[in-house]
């Protein structure tokens, strides 16, 4: 099997506890006499907070430690389909952060191609077969509007919700 | 007399004993090590050996004779064991069990590069106590004052494709197929009389480019385990086998076996991928469990019914090519060709030489109405069919009313005026939902058209040995293996297009023209499934009908698949029936 070989069975995402992402230390304090600065630096540490746990959120995704399922009005109601990768689209404009005013909460928006799964009906011995070792699915990849929304808590970005919408 | 190669029990009907631990325990109590046809290797004979694994056990080997040894685990105490080695040129291979356990080790040593890998094996690690369980470890014997080599043996697909004819040193004659890097499938010649072949989990591990190590454990049989060390040049082995036999005697021993090179499969992997053991043991990103690995198990899951249980259900659930895109079947015609309304308003007679003739009237593309030659009435059914070629019309109904609920799977040639039937039916000796197949050649009698007196359809060797492929829609593929003039082969790719799970059953092979054959197999002791399938090497597409009783009611269902040669192995010599003496 090449190590590009994705998982057909997934642990479902667990929120808050392995994709979180602390707050960078606070800076010095010798240098936060500007409000400007102090809220520049803030935001700063929170978009690469927020990017860490993004870029490790989708490792789990792509090495099959978690699980995005799709929202079926999203996908064509074909609430049986997974993503089994996401990339970002080199293609497309930047990434977009966007971190709420009085911090707490932020939302993210990447654009990205995904693979997605379907799996085949288990309605024949062979279909049964391709599923009892693993495989079994029709892939698909096509490009997508990641949007996540992120939560803050006791110093630590969450994910608390992610749509993969149609471009 | 001296009676026929046969067993009373073909493999996959014979009730293995559900040995209990103790048993086992009590069976392997009397045996101090395994047996051997050949002199064994005296390679390690007054040496000590220390093999370090990667994660696994420490084992601290002192050899004191050719069939003694001591070993001590992770710096434990030792151990007295009696043990068997055999060597194929710089490889030794010998095997040993624990005494007082239900363990013991296989062990392969490249002598040259100080490279091993270990079998730890182990009775009673499955629901089926005497299922050999298997864990793999990679290492090396280690130097004192050396540096540990970096390199390992390793898993590989590059076995993938090969088979072999292999005779051992007691006698023991097989053919050994390894069409997926996951599976592998074997015919037991001498043993068993070669009718047919059979199926189990299998590793093939890389020692260098020469040589490999395959082992094999008869999963769903008798669950005996063997291992071997192969020389793909020489074709020769050594190795061992380990298990109960169908008489739950005790099979232990080495062996020395020599071969022929039978042919090479394609692979299907992208070019450069060499890796193995394609089926991941444990679903991704869980750790599998020492000696896990993926096993179909089909006769564990599939549906068993008595008659009276057929009889109720069929009365209820019954249908033929229902439209649909999904249900029974519906993944197996995904590239079904388009339906032929050649016979629409025909009227023509099936006479077969060993059944009934059958009366057809044609109404359309999917009605017919069909009656035994004499009967009075017609019964109305619910048809397909398909033109694999100019005049050669394959199709199907089901026979509602007959006592064993009959199927037909039809292939009429109405250039030749000829016509071939698999008679599917169910109420069948061992489970009453799994099908039966009879073969009925005959001519067709129609206006305007004139049978042969004498001519029939007939059985032929001519696929047997070879490998094509069917892509049934996407995501489903496989790949037919026709292995023995009496059985063939199923392997399942994975999602990297390696062979990963296999299975077989009894089969038959109808010659239709040159370059088309109609084929079928039963999936017995598997899900009870008679398929069957025209094949046609001209389009390399295939048309068919499946034939299955199962929870869902009696279903007969299209079969359509694109195909691709994918090479053959020379057997044919190795079926050849004769007077006296051995079957080779």
């Amino acid at each position: 099997m090449t190590a590009k070989t994705k998982s057909t069975r997934r642990s479902f995402l667990k929120r808050g506890a392995i994709l979180a992402a602390p707050l960078a230390a606070a800076a010095p304090a010798a240098i936060m006499t500007d409000n400007d600065l102090k809220a520049r630096l803030a935001r700063l540490e929170n978009e690469a907070a927020i990017r860490a746990l993004h870029q490790r959120w989708l490792h789990q995704i792509n090495s099959g430690e978690a699980l995005l399922p799709l929202s079926p009005s999203r996908i064509g109601n074909k609430d049986t389909e997974n993503v089994s990768t996401i990339a970002p689209d080199h293609s497309a404009p930047f990434d977009a952060i966007e971190v709420a005013a009085h911090g707490g909460t932020a939302t993210g928006r990447f654009r990205c191609t995904v693979e997605i799964e379907t799996p085949i009906a288990q309605d024949c011995t062979f279909a049964r077969m391709a599923h009892a070792q693993g495989s079994g699915f029709v892939r698909r990849t096509e490009r997508r509007l990641l949007s996540v929304k992120y939560v803050e808590s006791s110093g630590a970005w969450s994910i608390s919700s992610a749509e993969l919408a149609p471009l | 007399m001296s009676g026929t190669p046969y067993p009373k029990e073909q493999m996959h009907r014979i009730a293995y004993t559900k040995l209990s631990e103790q048993q086992i325990s009590d069976k392997l109590s009397k045996v101090s090590g395994p047996t051997s046809a050949s002199t064994l290797s005296d390679t390690f004979a007054g040496k000590s050996v220390r093999i370090v694994t990667d994660k696994g056990p420490a084992l601290a080997y002192t050899f004191s004779e050719t069939n003694r040894l001591a070993l001590a685990e992770n710096g434990g105490g030792a151990i007295q064991a009696g043990y068997g080695a055999l060597t194929l040129d710089n490889v030794a291979f010998f095997s040993h069990l624990i005494p007082g356990t239900q363990r013991g080790y296989a062990v392969i040593v490249d002598q040259d590069t100080n490279l091993a890998t270990v079998f730890e094996l182990w009775f009673s690690g499955y629901e089926d106590n005497r299922e050999v369980q298997r864990e793999i470890y990679y290492g090396y014997v280690d130097q004192p004052g050396k540096q540990p080599p970096a390199a390992r043996h390793a898993p590989t697909n590059r076995v993938e494709g090969k088979g072999f004819y292999w005779k051992q040193d007691a006698g023991a004659e097989t053919l050994e197929f390894y069409p997926s890097a996951a599976y592998s499938n074997f015919v037991e010649l001498s043993r068993f009389g070669g009718e047919l072949s059979y199926c189990g989990p299998s590793d093939y591990i890389k020692i260098n480019d020469n040589l490999y190590v395959y082992t094999r454990t008869e999963c769903e049989f008798s669950g005996t385990f063997t291992a071997y060390a192969v020389d793909l040049n020489r074709i020769e082995q050594v190795g061992m086998r380990l298990g109960f036999d169908a008489n739950d005697e005790l099979e232990y021993y080495v062996f020395r076996g020599k071969g022929e090179w039978l042919g090479q499969l394609a692979q299907f992997e992208k070019f450069g991928d060499e890796t193995g053991a394609p089926v991941p043991a444990a679903d991704p990103g869980k750790t599998a469990a020492k000696g896990a690995r993926r096993v179909y198990r089909p006769f564990k899951t599939m549906p068993k019914m008595t008659k009276a249980q057929v009889d109720a259900l069929v009365a209820t659930k019954s249908a033929a090519f229902p439209v649909r895109t999904t249900g029974p079947g519906a993944s197996m015609a995904g590239n079904l060709g388009p339906p032929t309304v050649w016979l629409t308003a025909k009227s023509f007679t099936l006479r077969y030489d060993n059944a009934p003739a059958i009366e057809y009237r044609i109404d359309d593309a999917e009605t017919l109405h069909w009656r035994k030659e004499g009967d009075a009435n017609r019964t109305k059914a619910r048809y397909q069919a398909w033109e694999s070629t100019p005049g050669v019309i394959m199709f199907g109904h089901l026979l509602e009313g007959t006592p064993n609920h009959d199927g037909h799977s039809i292939v009429a040639d109405f250039h030749q005026g000829l016509v071939t039937c698999f008679n599917g039916y169910l109420n069948t000796p061992y489970y009453a939902n799994e099908a039966g197949v009879k073969i009925l050649f005959g001519v067709i009698e129609m206006d305007g058209l004139t049978p042969p007196k004498y001519r029939r359809h007939f059985l032929t060797d001519e696929m047997i040995g070879r490998a094509v492929s069917q892509n049934y829609a996407p995501g489903l593929t496989s790949m037919h293996l026709y292995t023995t003039p009496h059985s063939l082969s199923w392997i399942i790719f994975t999602n990297t297009d390696a062979g990963g799970l296999e299975w077989s059953g009894p089969a038959s092979y109808v010659k239709i023209r040159d370059g088309i054959y109609f084929i079928y197999w039963l999936e017995e002791a598997c899900n009870g499934t008679l398929g069957t399938i025209l094949v046609n090497l001209h389009t390399m597409r295939d048309v068919g009908i499946g034939y299955n009783c199962g929870a869902q009611g009696l279903n007969m269902s299209a079969i359509g698949a694109h195909e691709r040669l994918a090479g053959g192995f020379d057997v044919m010599r190795f079926y050849q029936v004769k007077s006296t003496g051995s079957i080779v």
